[in-house]
């Protein structure tokens, strides 16, 4: 087969009355759809959590209908090529797709061999592969990277590796399904900078769905707007249909741009008003007891490094304390000793020197959580992980709920019916946990919490890929725990959350960098972002987007 | 917290370095059959010996990284060799002389040198092992495979995936213990532990195929196996210093096998 070394022209997508429902679902996933994206054009695809927005980026990669099952209806084309009627390797030649989670789209150990991958199984010749290699690399701003472990790169590096290997075959069009939604602000913003570059380009026809809308709408000719139940509200370019139609987006949950909403962007690209995260209606803890749940002093963990009898200090003199019914944000750039000090906290792992106490509930104050029963521990703290997938221990959505209850009660008498339905998992008994939706999943989590909840509750990235809707429940129900006087302490990217904490602890390689009142950390952030580009690219730090505010 | 040691770094352009990664299979291979087709305590003691200067010399390992990856290894060979020295028929000739009796157990040292064979063979095996797959490039190990011995590209770079995943699940078994311990699950007491382990390996099964599952998923993304015959990005080829590598591992085998007889 010979190689295509001049590119394609980008294909026209055309939907008319599309729709799709997953085999075993009463209602469909999607219907209704009808757009025209002109060649070359770039698509924001907005809506809430379940609106059947990940479900159309895998239509146009043809997963729907070739690899999943259910009932097509109306028509979806890309370029001349029907969807249902085009084998998926076809397909793919026009069409490359880019999702949530890098880690699991990468193939190969090296970054080289990944990219050339996808060129291998598409029987490119040797020495266009040699020319097309280094090109696409240098298009995601990662020039020079060909030797190194695509293990050892960051999430940002990776998820621009992963945009390389579908733009290196030349594929026309690009869907990406939310492709910042598991990276921190210096990664997502390298991310967005090549799709700026990209959709400068106008040589990709270019479909995005993303939850950062602030940050993907200035890139939009069009946006489609979807309902919750994943019906098409509007369509159009967005100075025209934003104004017309935020409120119903707002209303059914999704995020909505702030410039839609009437108000006045703030320094961290969200509208000062209605956009951000509401929050912070739960009552003062003036009756509640002034010590400390958690003490933490003089932390240092260190991790075994690459090179044998070698460490790298992950922790370098950490402290901390947390006061009943306070919720604090833990922040800091990638690396720099989040996870580590909530799994130090929860009494994962010992410290190699310094001390942590914790107390409350039936433990002693002063107690080392490393050296606590699981039990109970249990009793005592909650960690709610990044990956809510890793954290589930029961088969069935009921059972997770009421897991922790019912080993201190016995599971007579506690029925899951009255937590489900709070958290918005009504009639989700008897499903397995491992196949609700990520909001879903992480409602969940946060409800096997919820009966006789812990002093202390520590939370990875609470809100990664929900929606405002799910986020807004999530910290209602947060409200809720600390208002009996929970602690919380939560490790966030997310800029959105500060203003629902009370405190925020910067980190930064492994030290404590601010401790204070969250204005105040708005008002100077202590330390700058990453540089998320390493090797020389015609981008500076100056025209990266918000480098100022890029800082969480 | 890591299963495993980070990956070795060996010195770039070593002489195995510089061969087709099968010829290293073929090469290590004949030493493998030396260590397992004798039982001579010299044998072993000579394998040994010269994995440890091939390591540096012909494969570029450093010896600090051996001592972090054979300790496993040597500890449960010299279990195995205690075992077997004084488990062995030749303690029971009356003839030879005991170098301990405690009336139960005798110990000759025919005895001693059998079991000794048997320790030193299984360090020679393990280090051959690390001569050969340490410092290895998967990716080229895999082009080889297809390329020199023909093998279906499905068994090639499904097996350099599944190495991919490997310490992803092994995170995941360290997720999956937190989990447990942090919702009041780890039982107290050993029989208890039995079985919460094996609950344990389940949930990990059920994650190692979720992401087996989402690799699979993302090859057939980038149209593997889609019927296109496969072009190569990376060229293996086999010259006059893999033969000479070869007649040299054969070589040195044999003689490693004889001398001293």
């Amino acid at each position: 087969m010979i190689a295509r070394a001049g590119g394609v022209a980008p294909p026209e997508v055309v939907a008319s009355g599309f729709g799709w429902t997953y085999a075993g679902r009463p209602s469909p996933a999607l219907s209704g759809l009808t757009f025209r994206l002109p060649p070359g054009s770039v698509l924001l695809v907005l809506g809430p959590s379940g609106s059947g927005k990940s479900t159309l980026a895998r239509a146009l990669a043809g997963i729907v209908p070739h690899a999943l099952r259910g009932r097509w209806e109306g028509r979806l084309a890309v370029g001349a090529q029907e969807v249902p009627n085009t084998a998926p390797a076809r397909l793919g030649e026009r069409v490359g797709i880019v999702f949530q989670d890098p880690e699991s789209q990468l193939v190969m150990p090296r970054v080289e061999d990944e990219l050339a991958f996808g060129l291998e199984n598409r029987g490119w010749s040797r020495s266009v592969m040699l020319d097309t290699v280094p090109r696409a690399l240098r298009q995601v701003g990662l020039s020079g990277f060909e030797p190194r472990l695509t293990q050892a790169l960051s999430g940002g590096e990776q998820q621009r590796l992963a945009i390389a290997d579908v733009l290196a075959p030349l594929p026309g069009c690009i869907v990406l399904d939310e492709p910042t939604a598991n990276l921190d602000p210096p990664g997502m913003a390298a991310v967005f900078e090549v799709l700026r570059a990209l959709a400068a380009e106008r040589r990709h026809t270019i479909v995005i769905v993303e939850h950062r809308v602030e940050a993907a709408l200035p890139l939009a000719d069009l946006v489609l707007i979807l309902d919750e139940a994943g019906r098409q509200i509007a369509f159009g370019p967005p100075a025209e249909v934003g104004p017309r139609h935020a409120a119903t987006l707002e209303r059914s949950g999704g995020w909505v741009p702030g410039a839609w909403l009437g108000g006045a962007t703030d320094g961290h690209g969200w509208s000062a008003g209605r956009s951000r995260v509401a929050g912070g209606g739960r009552p003062a803890g003036g009756r509640l007891p002034q010590h400390p749940v958690v003490e933490a002093r003089g932390v240092v963990v260190r991790n075994p490094a690459e090179t044998p009898g070698s460490w790298r200090t992950a922790l370098d003199g950490v402290g901390l304390r947390l006061e009943p019914g306070e919720r604090v944000a833990l922040v800091g750039p990638n690396g720099s000793g989040k996870s580590t000090l909530l799994s130090v906290l929860a009494g994962l792992r010992r410290p190699d020197s310094g001390a942590v106490r914790v107390g409350g509930g039936r433990a002693e104050p002063a107690t080392d959580p490393s050296r606590l029963r699981s039990d109970h521990l249990a009793d005592l703290i909650g960690l709610l992980f990044q990956d809510p997938e890793l954290g589930f221990v029961a088969p069935t959505v009921g059972r997770e709920a009421v897991a922790r209850a019912a080993r201190r009660r016995g599971r007579q008498g506690i029925s899951p019916t009255a937590v489900l339905a709070r958290f918005g998992l009504a009639g989700s008994d008897d499903r397995n946990p491992y196949q609700l939706s990520q909001g879903e999943q992480r409602r969940l989590s946060l409800a096997a919490y919820a009966l006789d909840p812990p002093a202390i509750l520590l939370l990875d990235e609470p809100t990664f890929g929900l929606d405002r809707l799910g986020a807004e429940r999530v910290l209602g129900l947060l409200d809720e725990a600390s208002g009996g006087g929970q602690a919380q302490l939560l490790a966030s990217h997310d800029p959105r959350l500060l203003p629902a904490c009370d405190r925020v602890v910067a980190l930064e390689s492994g030290r404590v960098v601010f401790d204070g009142a969250v204005a105040e950390f708005l008002a100077a952030p202590p330390y700058r972002p990453a540089e998320p580009w390493r090797s020389g690219v015609a981008v500076t730090g100056a025209e990266m987007p918000g480098s100022s505010r890029a800082v969480l | 917290m890591s299963f495993f040691p980070a990956p070795l770094t060996a010195r770039p352009g070593a002489l195995l370095d510089r061969v087709a990664p099968v010829t290293r299979l073929v090469a290590g291979s004949a030493w493998l059959v030396g260590a397992v087709a004798t039982t001579d305590v010299g044998v072993g003691l000579r394998l040994c010996l010269a994995a440890l200067v091939a390591l540096p010399l012909a494969a570029g390992i450093p010896w600090r990284s051996v001592p972090r990856r054979m300790a496993p290894i040597v500890i449960g060979a010299a279990g195995l060799a205690l075992v077997a020295a004084f488990g062995s028929e030749l303690n029971r000739d009356p003839a030879t002389p005991a170098l301990l009796d405690l009336g139960a157990v005798r110990l000759t040292a025919p005895g001693l040198a059998a079991g000794l064979g048997l320790g030193l063979r299984l360090v020679a095996i393990a280090l051959t092992s690390l001569l050969v797959f340490g410092g290895l490039d998967t990716t080229r190990l895999a082009d080889s495979l297809v390329q020199q011995w023909r093998l279906p590209d499905r068994f090639a770079f499904g097996t350099i995936a599944a190495l991919r995943l490997a310490p992803l699940i092994a995170a995941d078994w360290t997720a999956v213990g937190a989990a447990r311990r942090l919702r009041g699950l780890e039982p107290r007491w050993l029989p208890g532990r039995v079985v919460a382990a094996i609950g344990r390996l389940f949930t990990l099964l059920v994650a190692a195929i979720r992401r087996a599952e989402r690799a699979a998923l993302a090859m057939d993304a980038r149209g593997f196996d889609s019927g296109t015959a496969r072009s190569r990005y990376r060229l293996v080829s086999v010259g006059p210093l893999d033969g000479v590598v070869i007649a040299g591992a054969v070589g040195s085998a044999v003689a490693l096998v004889l001398v001293g007889r």
